[in-house]
């Protein structure tokens, strides 16, 4: 239980260190405060006793469900680098931390703009923040922040270009163009720190010379590993 | 007659105007031309439209024009890299696991150019007999500065068309059935990564040791590159500069409760570009 993270309260806490153990009764406080207004649902806890599931999250139809898939993606990765920030990793470098403060931030700027967006275009349809969930990540070493990183960050370019063809506004087209160059630069640079020159691997970039593009269903299964919440796309974009 | 002086009036009209010219000396170079020409009186009007020349727009709807538009683009890009790669002025510097990340753009910009040449088949136009960069090679700086101007334009150029391609094409290209708006998303963010590469390869020492230029576009920093490539297009109103703050009609400097600068703000969201300008910066780079 102790290295379960949470993060504030609420979403406008987001950006605060996410380091604070959650005791099992504080959760329950926590999830009852944001059940009301969201199709959160406790299904009570699995097997391992000290893991919680604390619902399910439907991201909604249609292009609100593009946008809440988005943003379910923003949040994460905001809530990742406030976390690398919050603990950098040991030996972190100067120019490495200037980086990775400026990845944080618009990573934050993408989870606030979206939620701001929502709200005032679907004020009953957006999600609620997420749990997120980095046991798995050992932030004091510099692998394991950036591998976790460069999953982040090549899932965020794959996830919005496979979107691209869900959204019908095309206003929302252009503004997911707009991030996510800014992502599959983070990717570059993320890479490059792993690994020089990979920025572009034929991991991420086939012989035709195309970058990802995913399923909502691929990308929410690698995702939901980080996310304590069990979030269905079933209808996104649909 | 003070040039400079007008410059500066037209400024305070117009704050993009300097955005929309590649550098200073071609809008005086422009005013000059102007001055020697037009009554004094009449100059005012004869500025106008010549920066209404300078601003672009979208003039592509068909997708074949879309496509040609960006292969143009892409053919720019490979002969940019494949010219590189044998430039005598560049054996020197241009070595290591910096010419094999040279190649490796070089191979996806002639992917792009296979791929779409494919699917446009006998609408492909033709492709220029040559391109010419001029001077660009004479240095490692100027090299790089050159790719970094071009891979943000190719970033902005197809954010720029996304609107253009309808989401429910369909064709069968190389005997795969692609969805033709995924493709060009996906090349896209290929741009992308080699933007970023570009520009982090300018902090090196071999290239000048500039480590104020980061692998995203902070405000609309020029970084020693034309600034027409991340100033406003036009209408502005969709194609606003690389400092836009503004998304959605939300000011993003104020959002959720938090607080963030400028540069944050301007770097978080690429910004798109429309073909008119972009057509500008290609040409302003080569000469085909």
């Amino acid at each position: 239980m102790s290295n379960n993270l949470k993060q504030g309260g609420d979403e406008a806490d987001f950006t605060k260190p996410l380091h604070v153990p959650i005791k099992r009764r504080s959760f329950f406080m926590y999830a009852g405060a944001t059940a009301g207004a969201t199709a959160l649902l406790l299904s009570g806890c699995d097997d391992d006793d000290d893991v919680m599931t604390p619902g399910t999250v439907s991201l909604g139809s249609g292009d609100v469900g593009v946008l809440n898939y988005a943003y379910a993606l923003e949040q994460l990765e905001a809530a990742f680098y406030a976390q690398v920030i919050a603990t950098p990793y040991a030996n972190i470098s100067t120019d490495e931390r200037a980086a990775l403060t400026a990845i944080a931030k618009h990573e934050a700027i993408h989870r606030d703009f979206f939620k701001a967006a929502i709200t005032a275009a679907a004020p009953t349809q957006i999600i609620p923040g997420l749990t997120p969930d980095f046991s798995k990540v050992n932030f004091t070493d510099r692998t394991s922040v950036l591998t976790t990183a460069k999953t982040f960050e090549d899932l965020g370019v794959g996830a919005y270009n496979g979107a691209g063809l869900l959204i019908q506004n095309p206003t929302y087209l252009l503004l997911a163009g707009k991030i996510v160059s800014v992502e599959a630069r983070h990717a570059a640079y993320i890479r490059d720190l792993l690994t020089p020159g990979s920025f572009s691997g034929s991991d991420v970039v086939n012989a035709a010379g195309l970058d990802l593009a995913l399923p909502v269903a691929t990308v929410l299964a690698a995702a939901q590993t980080y996310i304590k919440e069990r979030i269905n796309g079933d209808n996104v974009g649909k | 007659m003070n040039l400079f002086k007008i410059v500066s009036e037209l400024e305070k009209v117009d704050p993009e105007i300097m955005g929309r010219l590649s550098h200073r000396r071609s809008a005086l170079t422009a005013l000059g031309d102007i001055s020697k020409k037009m009554a004094l009186a009449a100059a005012p009007i004869a500025i106008g439209s010549a920066f209404n020349k300078a601003m672009g727009q979208n003039t592509l709807t068909a997708v074949n024009d879309v496509l040609n538009y960006a292969l143009l683009l892409e053919r720019l890009e490979y002969s940019y890299y494949d010219q590189a790669l044998s430039a005598a002025t560049l054996t020197a510097t241009l070595t290591g696991a910096d010419r094999m990340a040279i190649e490796t753009i070089r191979t996806h910009e002639l992917a792009h150019v296979n791929l779409l040449t494919t699917a446009l088949g006998t609408a492909a136009a033709p492709a220029p007999a040559k391109f010419d960069f001029g001077s660009a090679f004479a240095t490692y700086a100027s090299f790089l500065a050159t790719a970094q101007a071009l891979e943000d334009t190719g970033v902005r150029a197809y954010k720029g068309q996304a609107g253009n391609i309808p989401r429910t094409l369909n064709p069968t290209v190389g005997g795969n059935v692609v969805n033709l708006l995924t493709v060009a998303l996906q090349i896209h963010s290929v741009e992308a990564r080699h933007a970023a590469h570009v520009r982090y390869m300018r902090r090196g020492a071999t290239a000048g040791g500039q480590t104020a230029i980061f692998p995203w576009v902070i405000n609309a920093e020029p970084n020693g590159v034309p600034a027409l490539v991340y100033g406003a297009g036009n209408p502005v109103a969709t194609f606003p500069a690389e400092s836009n703050l503004s998304q959605a009609g939300l000011t993003l400097t104020s959002i959720g409760g938090n607080t963030y600068t400028a540069e944050e703000v301007s770097a978080a969201f690429d910004e798109a570009l429309d073909n008119t300008t972009v057509t500008t910066i290609a040409k302003a780079t080569a000469t085909f």
